[in-house]
């Protein structure tokens, strides 16, 4: 059964680079349809869309279209890698790890998908933006639809991001990565004795704390997580994800992500 | 290995696993925590979830905390009818719509349910109890939660966000159900008890947006889960008026079933 699988990518950091890891894994032959989402290519109008992908809560994720499916959402689409293609399994076989592993796709989706971009992209995404076309990058931004993806674009430019919302952002990573820390002193991996779509999602939001927030992810105050670190990025999967990268620094590469809870 | 399961009412998140185990047919050991009376906040039972949230499930030495990942749980460790697609797109699906369930309709809907009924049944209380009731959430987020339900003090910008984001997501699911019967596509499946669970008193609760005529597809869709035997044997363990809405999806006598 031959059937056209397309991953829709920027390059491969935060959300983009988790499929990437997944798909090599898997050793799946895929056709790559490259964009620039720091450049807003995502809102270019080219993109195939339906429902789902239209509501795209995770904003400028990657999107893998399979036998005219589009499947969004980079947890799911991990599950997804690991059910419908051939090749070794990503999910834990045992029922309870596979539940370990969707809770912790859940808790580290909302908790890290909505702190990690902000960061990255206050950090580099912003003078990005602020070295093109100002109405240019305004006139792109002002066409975003729905408007909560428009949102995570607007708070680079509407002085959103001062000193002090970065500093409470910094803070909120503080709960979910001691929850890593103390999982990782009890075993190698996150969910059961194997490598699997857990570990794939964790490691891209992960995996750029030592740069945005140095002061929370470091060897003295988190050594199982540098050594884990260390690891995944040893695996040849990973090694074979960053050869997609088209630009010197995918580690840079920053995006708006998931919008942080309305509770607060 | 016997299940136990901790739970409030046959609604939102408690009503998740409730309605699962009864569709698998798995027995359990039902323990009832008053949300209203803070039980969920009580040395007890947060020896068994530290953080304070229902449901919380306990099956032999494992503990689940999770509403959605344990509802997948209990599909995959219990014999009984599947209650997940074979197909891993119609899989992917049903995940792709429990999430947007759990992450953008569910916290717009019920801080709505939080603001006008949660906060005026606890706020008769003492202040100083209600604030000692605070200091026991062991979670930051739901201590702000409670902290604005018990002083009715969400804003008027979130709560017109909420709204406009339950409107939203109403059409975006009635455009999906007009698509397909069912959440993952052609069967039942974790989704529709997912979106069940959300949405049964969507038709009381929002009737502007929510009837016969503006979102057939949702009303019918309701109508055939509540029809199922598991639905009325779950809702049956329904305390107090709350659960009792589900009975306006009685079909009228001699309406059309679908």
């Amino acid at each position: 059964m031959l059937l056209m699988l397309e991953l829709y990518t920027s390059e491969p950091n935060t959300f983009f680079l988790k499929p990437l890891i997944a798909l090599s894994e898997k050793r799946a032959a895929f056709t790559t349809h490259y964009f620039d989402a720091t450049g807003l290519e995502q809102f270019a109008g080219n993109f195939p869309t339906d429902l789902e992908s239209s509501l795209h809560l995770e904003r400028e994720g990657p999107l893998l279209a399979h036998d005219g499916t589009i499947i969004c959402n980079s947890f799911f689409m991990l599950e997804y890698i690991s059910d419908a293609l051939p090749g070794p399994s990503l999910m834990p076989a045992d029922p309870y790890d596979a539940y370990r592993a969707r809770a912790w796709g859940q808790f580290l989706g909302a908790h890290l998908g909505s702190a990690v971009p902000v960061l990255g992209a206050a950090k580099y995404l912003r003078p990005h933006l602020a070295a093109l076309d100002s109405a240019w990058v305004d006139g792109r931004i002002a066409a975003i639809e729905p408007i909560e993806r428009r949102v995570g674009w607007l708070r680079l430019r509407d002085g959103t991001y001062t000193e002090g919302y970065l500093q409470a952002v910094t803070a909120r990573l503080a709960a979910p990565v001691s929850r890593v820390e103390k999982a990782l002193q009890q075993g190698a991996w996150l969910a059961g004795p194997a490598f699997s779509v857990a570990d794939i999602d964790a490691y891209p939001m992960l995996c750029v704390l030592p740069d945005l927030a140095p002061d929370t992810v470091n060897a003295d105050a988190t050594p199982c997580i540098s050594e884990y670190l260390g690891r995944i990025a040893a695996r040849e999967s990973v090694r074979a994800a960053l050869r997609c990268a088209r630009t010197p620094h995918p580690e840079r590469q920053f995006v708006p992500g998931l919008e942080a809870s309305r509770w607060g | 290995m016997s299940v136990i399961l901790y739970h409030w009412e046959p609604n939102a998140n408690s009503g998740k696993p409730m309605l699962t185990l009864a569709e698998k047919g798995v027995a359990y050991e039902s323990r009832y925590l008053d949300l209203l009376k803070f039980d969920q906040h009580q040395p007890a039972y947060l020896a068994v979830n530290p953080d304070g949230t229902i449901p919380a499930m306990v099956h032999g030495s494992r503990v689940l905390t999770e509403s959605t990942p344990m509802m997948e749980y209990v599909d995959d460790e219990f014999p009984g009818p599947p209650l997940k697609p074979r197909d891993p797109k119609a899989r992917w699906r049903m995940r792709w719509w429990m999430r947007f369930f759990d992450a953008y309709f569910a916290p717009s809907l019920s801080m709505i349910g939080w603001s006008i009924f949660v906060g005026p049944a606890v706020r008769s209380r003492p202040p100083e109890e209600l604030r000692a009731a605070i200091d026991k959430i062991p979670l930051e987020s739901r201590r702000i939660a409670w902290r604005k339900a018990m002083f009715n003090e969400f804003s008027a910008e979130e709560l017109a966000e909420s709204k406009r984001r339950v409107l939203f997501a109403t059409l975006a699911l009635e455009r999906h159900l007009a698509r397909f019967p069912w959440i993952a596509g052609d069967v039942y499946s974790l989704g529709d008890i997912n979106g069940f669970n959300l949405g049964y008193a969507l038709p009381l609760s929002q009737p502007d947006h929510c009837n016969d005529a503006k979102t057939p597809h949702i009303m019918e869709w309701l109508r055939r889960i509540y029809e199922r035997p598991a639905a009325r044997e779950t809702w049956a363990k329904g305390r107090t008026a709350m659960a009792a809405r589900i009975k306006m999806l009685e079909r009228s006598p001699g309406a059309p079933h679908a």
